[in-house]
Protein backbone atom coordinates (compact mmCIF):
# COMPACT_ATOMS: atom_id res chain seq x y z
CA UNK A 1 0.00 0.00 0.00
CA UNK A 2 2.78 2.59 1.05
CA UNK A 3 4.86 1.54 -2.52
CA UNK A 4 1.51 2.79 -4.51
CA UNK A 5 1.35 5.73 -2.34
CA UNK A 6 4.67 6.51 -3.68
CA UNK A 7 3.83 5.87 -6.85
CA UNK A 8 1.28 8.27 -7.16
CA UNK A 9 2.84 10.50 -5.25
CA UNK A 10 5.45 10.45 -7.77
CA UNK A 11 3.37 10.68 -10.81
CA UNK A 12 1.94 13.89 -8.89
CA UNK A 13 5.47 15.53 -8.56
CA UNK A 14 6.30 14.24 -12.77
CA UNK A 15 3.00 15.36 -13.23
CA UNK A 16 3.65 18.58 -12.05
CA UNK A 17 7.47 19.35 -13.67
CA UNK A 18 5.70 18.49 -16.96
CA UNK A 19 2.22 20.53 -16.21
CA UNK A 20 4.85 23.83 -15.87
CA UNK A 21 7.70 22.66 -17.98
CA UNK A 22 6.16 23.71 -21.88
CA UNK A 23 5.15 26.81 -20.31
CA UNK A 24 8.87 27.79 -19.09
CA UNK A 25 10.70 26.11 -22.17
CA UNK A 26 7.97 29.19 -24.17
CA UNK A 27 9.10 31.81 -21.71
CA UNK A 28 12.73 30.63 -22.87
CA UNK A 29 12.47 31.49 -26.59
CA UNK A 30 11.78 35.21 -26.81
CA UNK A 31 10.68 36.62 -29.99
CA UNK A 32 14.02 38.00 -31.52
CA UNK A 33 12.94 41.24 -33.22
CA UNK A 34 15.17 42.00 -36.15
CA UNK A 35 15.37 45.08 -38.12
CA UNK A 36 13.57 44.54 -41.88
CA UNK A 37 15.99 44.50 -44.92
CA UNK A 38 16.63 47.69 -46.15
CA UNK A 39 16.90 47.95 -49.87
CA UNK A 40 19.85 50.61 -49.45
CA UNK A 41 21.01 50.97 -46.02
CA UNK A 42 23.60 53.91 -47.24
CA UNK A 43 20.63 55.88 -47.68
CA UNK A 44 18.97 55.42 -44.54
CA UNK A 45 19.21 58.22 -41.77
CA UNK A 46 19.38 57.74 -37.92
CA UNK A 47 15.54 58.85 -37.38
CA UNK A 48 14.46 56.07 -39.92
CA UNK A 49 16.83 53.42 -38.59
CA UNK A 50 14.70 54.34 -35.25
CA UNK A 51 11.47 53.93 -36.81
CA UNK A 52 12.27 50.61 -38.45
CA UNK A 53 13.53 49.18 -35.22
CA UNK A 54 10.04 50.29 -32.92
CA UNK A 55 8.22 49.06 -36.14
CA UNK A 56 9.59 45.48 -35.79
CA UNK A 57 9.44 45.81 -32.29
CA UNK A 58 5.69 46.41 -32.23
CA UNK A 59 5.36 44.20 -35.59
CA UNK A 60 7.24 41.04 -32.83
CA UNK A 61 4.55 41.39 -30.95
CA UNK A 62 1.92 41.01 -33.29
CA UNK A 63 0.85 37.64 -34.55
CA UNK A 64 1.04 36.91 -38.63
CA UNK A 65 -2.67 36.12 -39.44
CA UNK A 66 -2.04 33.87 -41.98
CA UNK A 67 0.72 31.62 -40.44
CA UNK A 68 0.84 29.23 -37.04
CA UNK A 69 2.10 30.76 -34.33
CA UNK A 70 4.86 33.32 -35.78
CA UNK A 71 5.53 36.65 -35.54
CA UNK A 72 4.55 39.56 -38.25
CA UNK A 73 8.34 40.37 -37.91
CA UNK A 74 9.61 37.20 -38.74
CA UNK A 75 7.15 36.38 -41.63
CA UNK A 76 7.22 36.57 -44.84
CA UNK A 77 3.63 36.59 -45.94
CA UNK A 78 2.07 39.04 -47.98
CA UNK A 79 -0.24 40.22 -45.51
CA UNK A 80 2.72 40.51 -42.72
CA UNK A 81 4.97 42.55 -44.81
CA UNK A 82 1.75 44.65 -45.37
CA UNK A 83 0.66 44.52 -41.65
CA UNK A 84 4.85 45.71 -40.46
CA UNK A 85 4.46 48.52 -43.52
CA UNK A 86 0.76 50.14 -42.27
CA UNK A 87 2.73 49.51 -38.33
CA UNK A 88 5.54 51.92 -39.54
CA UNK A 89 2.86 54.30 -41.15
CA UNK A 90 1.14 54.31 -38.25
CA UNK A 91 4.19 55.37 -36.33
CA UNK A 92 4.87 58.01 -38.63
CA UNK A 93 1.53 59.29 -38.69
CA UNK A 94 1.92 59.81 -34.82
CA UNK A 95 0.40 56.98 -33.37
CA UNK A 96 2.16 55.56 -29.86
CA UNK A 97 2.96 51.92 -30.23
CA UNK A 98 -0.27 51.29 -27.51
CA UNK A 99 -2.23 53.04 -29.83
CA UNK A 100 -0.86 50.80 -33.06
CA UNK A 101 -1.18 47.45 -31.10
CA UNK A 102 -4.75 48.70 -29.86
CA UNK A 103 -5.71 49.39 -33.95
CA UNK A 104 -4.92 45.89 -34.28
CA UNK A 105 -7.07 44.34 -31.70
CA UNK A 106 -9.59 46.81 -32.62
CA UNK A 107 -9.49 44.52 -35.93
CA UNK A 108 -8.39 41.10 -35.42
CA UNK A 109 -9.49 40.75 -31.72
CA UNK A 110 -7.00 40.12 -28.90
CA UNK A 111 -6.09 37.08 -30.67
CA UNK A 112 -3.26 39.25 -32.41
CA UNK A 113 -1.27 39.61 -29.96
CA UNK A 114 1.47 37.20 -29.72
CA UNK A 115 1.68 37.47 -25.64
CA UNK A 116 -2.13 38.08 -24.01
CA UNK A 117 -2.11 41.87 -22.60
CA UNK A 118 -1.70 41.87 -18.63
CA UNK A 119 -4.68 42.83 -17.53
CA UNK A 120 -7.80 41.35 -16.02
CA UNK A 121 -8.51 37.27 -16.75
CA UNK A 122 -5.31 37.64 -18.05
CA UNK A 123 -3.27 37.61 -15.09
CA UNK A 124 -3.96 33.72 -14.96
CA UNK A 125 -1.97 32.98 -17.60
CA UNK A 126 0.87 35.15 -16.49
CA UNK A 127 0.55 33.90 -12.75
CA UNK A 128 -0.80 30.11 -12.94
CA UNK A 129 2.77 28.43 -14.55
CA UNK A 130 4.61 30.19 -11.64
CA UNK A 131 2.01 29.24 -9.04
CA UNK A 132 2.33 25.74 -10.49
CA UNK A 133 6.11 25.46 -10.81
CA UNK A 134 6.27 26.68 -6.94
CA UNK A 135 3.38 24.24 -5.99
CA UNK A 136 5.13 21.57 -7.53
CA UNK A 137 8.74 22.23 -5.75
CA UNK A 138 6.65 22.79 -2.90
CA UNK A 139 4.77 19.26 -3.67
CA UNK A 140 8.16 17.65 -4.04
CA UNK A 141 9.92 18.86 -0.99
CA UNK A 142 7.72 17.64 1.50
CA UNK A 143 7.21 14.22 -0.49
CA UNK A 144 11.02 13.65 -0.46
CA UNK A 145 10.83 14.83 3.27
CA UNK A 146 8.19 12.19 3.57
CA UNK A 147 9.96 9.42 1.86
CA UNK A 148 12.97 9.81 3.67
CA UNK A 149 11.16 9.70 6.94
CA UNK A 150 9.14 6.86 6.01
CA UNK A 151 12.37 5.14 4.67
CA UNK A 152 13.91 4.39 7.73
CA UNK A 153 10.66 3.65 9.61
CA UNK A 154 9.74 1.31 6.23
CA UNK A 155 13.57 -0.94 7.07
CA UNK A 156 12.72 -0.82 10.49
CA UNK A 157 9.47 -2.48 9.46
CA UNK A 158 10.48 -4.76 7.08
CA UNK A 159 14.29 -6.48 8.75
CA UNK A 160 12.22 -8.53 11.64
CA UNK A 161 10.45 -10.12 8.83
CA UNK A 162 13.80 -11.01 6.96
CA UNK A 163 15.46 -11.90 10.48
CA UNK A 164 15.15 -15.67 11.30
CA UNK A 165 12.86 -17.17 14.09
CA UNK A 166 14.66 -17.70 17.49
CA UNK A 167 13.25 -21.58 17.02
CA UNK A 168 14.26 -21.39 13.25
CA UNK A 169 17.91 -19.87 13.79
CA UNK A 170 18.06 -22.57 17.18
CA UNK A 171 17.21 -24.89 14.35
CA UNK A 172 20.06 -24.38 11.94
CA UNK A 173 22.77 -23.95 14.74
CA UNK A 174 22.25 -27.10 15.76
CA UNK A 175 21.90 -28.56 12.63
CA UNK A 176 25.18 -26.99 11.45
CA UNK A 177 26.87 -28.40 14.71
CA UNK A 178 25.74 -32.00 14.35
CA UNK A 179 27.26 -31.63 11.03
CA UNK B 1 -1.09 14.98 3.14
CA UNK B 2 -1.48 11.89 1.52
CA UNK B 3 -5.08 11.57 1.86
CA UNK B 4 -5.72 14.83 0.52
CA UNK B 5 -3.48 14.18 -2.15
CA UNK B 6 -6.35 11.50 -3.31
CA UNK B 7 -8.60 13.72 -3.62
CA UNK B 8 -6.40 17.00 -4.38
CA UNK B 9 -5.63 15.92 -7.76
CA UNK B 10 -8.68 14.66 -9.26
CA UNK B 11 -9.81 17.88 -8.05
CA UNK B 12 -7.10 20.23 -9.64
CA UNK B 13 -7.47 18.05 -13.21
CA UNK B 14 -10.94 19.40 -13.29
CA UNK B 15 -10.54 23.09 -14.35
CA UNK B 16 -8.06 21.59 -17.18
CA UNK B 17 -10.88 19.01 -18.49
CA UNK B 18 -13.63 21.56 -18.52
CA UNK B 19 -11.20 23.95 -20.55
CA UNK B 20 -10.98 20.81 -22.71
CA UNK B 21 -14.03 20.12 -23.21
CA UNK B 22 -15.09 23.85 -24.29
CA UNK B 23 -12.45 23.56 -26.64
CA UNK B 24 -14.04 20.69 -28.42
CA UNK B 25 -17.73 22.34 -28.48
CA UNK B 26 -15.62 25.63 -30.16
CA UNK B 27 -16.67 25.80 -34.33
CA UNK B 28 -13.43 26.68 -35.64
CA UNK B 29 -14.69 28.34 -38.45
CA UNK B 30 -16.99 31.13 -36.49
CA UNK B 31 -13.86 33.33 -35.48
CA UNK B 32 -15.29 36.31 -32.98
CA UNK B 33 -14.83 38.95 -34.80
CA UNK B 34 -14.66 42.28 -32.76
CA UNK B 35 -15.91 44.34 -35.83
CA UNK B 36 -19.29 42.84 -35.58
CA UNK B 37 -21.65 45.11 -34.10
CA UNK B 38 -19.71 48.20 -34.62
CA UNK B 39 -19.01 50.90 -37.44
CA UNK B 40 -18.08 49.38 -40.48
CA UNK B 41 -14.64 50.85 -41.59
CA UNK B 42 -14.70 53.09 -44.38
CA UNK B 43 -13.34 52.30 -47.25
CA UNK B 44 -12.88 54.27 -50.96
CA UNK B 45 -11.40 51.38 -53.36
CA UNK B 46 -11.14 51.26 -57.35
CA UNK B 47 -13.58 48.75 -59.27
CA UNK B 48 -11.85 46.57 -61.78
CA UNK B 49 -13.51 49.21 -64.83
CA UNK B 50 -11.94 52.10 -62.87
CA UNK B 51 -14.42 53.39 -61.15
CA UNK B 52 -14.62 54.28 -57.75
CA UNK B 53 -16.75 53.14 -54.61
CA UNK B 54 -16.57 54.05 -51.47
CA UNK B 55 -18.56 52.83 -48.65
CA UNK B 56 -20.12 55.99 -47.58
CA UNK B 57 -21.83 55.61 -51.34
CA UNK B 58 -24.09 53.00 -50.40
CA UNK B 59 -25.09 54.08 -47.33
CA UNK B 60 -28.99 52.97 -46.89
CA UNK B 61 -28.83 49.31 -48.43
CA UNK B 62 -27.67 46.19 -46.82
CA UNK B 63 -23.90 45.20 -47.93
CA UNK B 64 -22.52 41.77 -48.44
CA UNK B 65 -18.66 42.67 -48.65
CA UNK B 66 -16.99 39.48 -49.90
CA UNK B 67 -13.04 39.01 -49.61
CA UNK B 68 -12.18 36.23 -52.37
CA UNK B 69 -9.59 35.17 -54.60
CA UNK B 70 -9.50 33.16 -58.05
CA UNK B 71 -6.44 31.16 -56.41
CA UNK B 72 -9.01 30.29 -53.02
CA UNK B 73 -10.96 26.79 -53.81
CA UNK B 74 -14.16 28.16 -50.76
CA UNK B 75 -14.63 30.98 -52.77
CA UNK B 76 -15.39 28.89 -55.73
CA UNK B 77 -18.03 26.92 -54.13
CA UNK B 78 -19.98 29.67 -52.67
CA UNK B 79 -19.92 31.49 -55.74
CA UNK B 80 -23.15 30.45 -56.74
CA UNK B 81 -24.97 31.67 -53.64
CA UNK B 82 -23.14 35.22 -54.28
CA UNK B 83 -24.73 34.91 -57.95
CA UNK B 84 -28.36 34.21 -55.99
CA UNK B 85 -27.97 37.35 -53.70
CA UNK B 86 -27.20 39.48 -56.52
CA UNK B 87 -30.21 38.21 -58.78
CA UNK B 88 -32.39 38.31 -55.69
CA UNK B 89 -32.50 41.01 -53.92
CA UNK B 90 -33.31 45.10 -55.15
CA UNK B 91 -30.01 46.89 -55.66
CA UNK B 92 -31.77 49.88 -53.86
CA UNK B 93 -31.92 47.38 -50.70
CA UNK B 94 -28.96 44.96 -50.93
CA UNK B 95 -25.88 44.92 -53.01
CA UNK B 96 -23.09 42.71 -53.47
CA UNK B 97 -19.07 43.88 -53.60
CA UNK B 98 -16.30 41.79 -53.57
CA UNK B 99 -13.22 42.48 -52.84
CA UNK B 100 -9.66 40.87 -54.46
CA UNK B 101 -7.66 39.53 -52.00
CA UNK B 102 -4.02 38.54 -52.69
CA UNK B 103 -4.89 38.15 -56.36
CA UNK B 104 -4.30 39.48 -59.58
CA UNK B 105 -6.67 41.76 -61.79
CA UNK B 106 -6.38 39.01 -64.53
CA UNK B 107 -6.94 35.61 -62.50
CA UNK B 108 -9.74 37.62 -61.43
CA UNK B 109 -11.18 38.81 -64.54
CA UNK B 110 -10.64 34.74 -65.49
CA UNK B 111 -12.52 33.57 -63.08
CA UNK B 112 -15.59 35.80 -63.48
CA UNK B 113 -15.03 34.92 -67.01
CA UNK B 114 -15.85 31.71 -65.98
CA UNK B 115 -18.04 31.38 -63.19
CA UNK B 116 -19.98 34.79 -63.80
CA UNK B 117 -20.94 37.12 -61.65
CA UNK B 118 -21.31 40.95 -62.43
CA UNK B 119 -21.63 42.65 -59.32
CA UNK B 120 -19.06 45.20 -58.38
CA UNK B 121 -15.38 43.96 -57.61
CA UNK B 122 -12.76 46.41 -56.13
CA UNK B 123 -8.53 45.81 -55.88
CA UNK B 124 -7.10 46.24 -52.48
CA UNK B 125 -3.37 46.19 -53.70
CA UNK B 126 -1.98 47.59 -50.61
CA UNK B 127 -4.50 45.16 -48.56
CA UNK B 128 -5.21 47.93 -46.23
CA UNK B 129 -8.65 47.52 -46.42
CA UNK B 130 -8.42 43.97 -45.70
CA UNK B 131 -6.22 44.86 -42.19
CA UNK B 132 -9.18 47.45 -41.55
CA UNK B 133 -11.69 44.14 -41.76
CA UNK B 134 -9.32 41.87 -40.15
CA UNK B 135 -9.44 39.52 -42.82
CA UNK B 136 -7.27 36.77 -42.27
CA UNK B 137 -7.73 34.49 -45.70
CA UNK B 138 -10.54 34.18 -48.19
CA UNK B 139 -13.64 33.81 -48.03
CA UNK B 140 -14.63 36.26 -46.03
CA UNK B 141 -17.89 37.88 -45.86
CA UNK B 142 -19.39 40.89 -43.89
CA UNK B 143 -22.96 42.09 -43.55
CA UNK B 144 -23.51 45.41 -43.35
CA UNK B 145 -26.29 47.04 -42.16
CA UNK B 146 -28.08 49.93 -44.05
CA UNK B 147 -26.82 52.60 -41.30
CA UNK B 148 -23.23 50.92 -41.69
CA UNK B 149 -22.81 48.52 -38.79
CA UNK B 150 -21.24 45.31 -38.95
CA UNK B 151 -23.96 42.92 -38.43
CA UNK B 152 -22.34 39.71 -38.93
CA UNK B 153 -18.97 37.85 -40.32
CA UNK B 154 -18.80 34.87 -42.19
CA UNK B 155 -15.38 33.12 -42.00
CA UNK B 156 -15.50 30.57 -44.96
CA UNK B 157 -17.81 30.17 -47.78
CA UNK B 158 -21.21 31.33 -47.13
CA UNK B 159 -24.15 29.24 -47.89
CA UNK B 160 -28.19 30.87 -49.02
CA UNK B 161 -29.19 29.22 -45.89
CA UNK B 162 -27.07 32.63 -44.25
CA UNK B 163 -26.97 35.00 -47.07
CA UNK B 164 -31.21 35.10 -47.00
CA UNK B 165 -32.13 35.49 -43.05
CA UNK B 166 -29.20 37.75 -42.34
CA UNK B 167 -29.74 39.84 -45.29
CA UNK B 168 -33.62 39.55 -44.65
CA UNK B 169 -33.50 40.95 -41.22
CA UNK B 170 -30.98 43.72 -42.22
CA UNK B 171 -33.67 44.76 -44.76
CA UNK B 172 -36.38 44.75 -42.64
CA UNK B 173 -35.03 46.69 -39.67
CA UNK B 174 -34.17 49.51 -42.04
CA UNK B 175 -37.69 49.00 -43.71
CA UNK B 176 -38.94 49.17 -39.94
CA UNK B 177 -37.14 52.21 -39.15
CA UNK B 178 -38.12 53.80 -42.17
CA UNK B 179 -41.75 53.22 -41.19
CA UNK B 180 -41.31 54.49 -37.95
CA UNK B 181 -39.27 57.19 -38.72
CA UNK B 182 -41.96 58.34 -41.58
CA UNK B 183 -44.72 57.62 -38.64
CA UNK B 184 -43.03 59.78 -36.62
CA UNK B 185 -42.70 62.84 -39.00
Amino acid sequence: MSIMKRRLGSIAVLAAFLGAAPLVAQDAVPAQPEAPPQSDPALMDRAEEELDAKAAEIAAELRCPVCRNQAVVESNAELSREMQALVRERLVAGDSPDEVKEYFVSRYGEWILLEPQRRGINWVVWILPFLALAAGAVLAVILVRKWAAAGSGDEAAVEPAAVLSDENERWIREAIRNG
Amino acid sequence: MRKHLTWILPLAALPALWLLFQGMGVDKYELPSPLEGNTAPEFTLETMDGDTVALADLAGRAVVLNFWASWCIPCRQEHDVLKMTEATYDPEQAVVLGVVYQDTEQNARRFLAALGGDWTHLLDPTQRTAIDYGVYGVPETFFISPDGQIARKKVGPVTWDLVKPTLDSLIATQTSTAASLGGAE
